[in-house]
């Protein structure tokens, strides 16, 4: 393959040896190596398209916000009618850095997920936390809590 | 993001112990559950409130301490965590 390869960039090029070879062998090898070439970046393409960074700007299901301001709700002992916004952040809402903690625990226990060490730390907001819950939740990382 | 990568690395240590607690926690009855999360956010939050934030040396002694204290509590063959409140006993021979 990297024979071929060297051997079809070199006619690329114009070398003469490499040329001959290339009339020698007729177009229809360099052109098949060629294509080849071609799938190889068209599919990097499409895998740097589809990888989780991707996925992780996509905003949260509006079911999922809900369900997290429920638990945010409930962790700091606000109100019902207490108004929440996706954007607030928990130190805004009264939550020091332990209540923050301890609300990335409850969301794990209700969604079944398990949030690692730095994601926890970056989670500031309701719209963080949902949008990390969705990604956790659509890879898989869905766990019964029950299994740990 | 601001608020929380201004985190430095003992209280990043610190939410960790915390966070280990909890977890623990989880693995145990209900009602000792409810108990273990009771004492130990009280610790935190306690030590959180009188501690100087300067005083490194009592922070990671206490660090030290909790993951002692963490690692037994993850002992399957131990079912809670219990406190004596010595303090409350001595507190009127101290105003004496």
């Amino acid at each position: 393959m990297a024979a071929a390869l060297s051997a079809v960039v070199s006619a690329k090029l114009g070398c003469p040896p490499a040329a001959a070879l290339g009339s020698w062998k007729g177009s229809r090898i360099s052109s098949r190596n060629l294509v080849s070439m071609k799938t190889m970046t068209a599919r990097r393409g499409l895998v740097s398209l589809r990888s989780p960074r991707f996925r992780v700007c996509c905003a949260a299901k509006a079911e999922t916000v809900g369900k997290v301001m429920q638990i945010v709700k409930q962790q700091l002992a606000l109100g019902e009618e207490a108004k929440l916004a996706p954007e607030s952040q928990f130190t805004e809402l009264g939550a020091d850095s332990l209540d923050t903690v301890e609300i990335v625990m409850a969301l794990e226990e209700e969604f079944g997920i398990t949030v690692e060490e730095d994601n926890a730390q970056s989670i500031t907001t309701i719209q963080d936390a949902a949008d990390l819950i969705d990604k956790l939740v659509a890879g898989g990382g869905g766990k019964p809590p029950a299994a740990a | 993001m601001a608020s929380r990568s201004k985190l430095s690395g003992i209280q990043r240590q610190v939410l960790a112990l915390y966070r280990g607690f909890l977890r623990t926690a989880r693995l145990k009855s209900p009602e000792e559950r409810h108990r273990i999360e009771s004492v130990v956010s009280a610790e935190f939050r306690e030590n959180a409130r009188n501690i100087d934030r300067k005083n490194f040396v009592y922070i990671e002694y206490l660090l030290r301490r909790g993951k002692k204290q963490l690692e037994q509590l993850k002992d399957p063959d131990i079912t809670g965590l219990s406190t004596l409140e010595i303090n409350k006993v001595y507190k009127p021979l101290n105003l004496k």
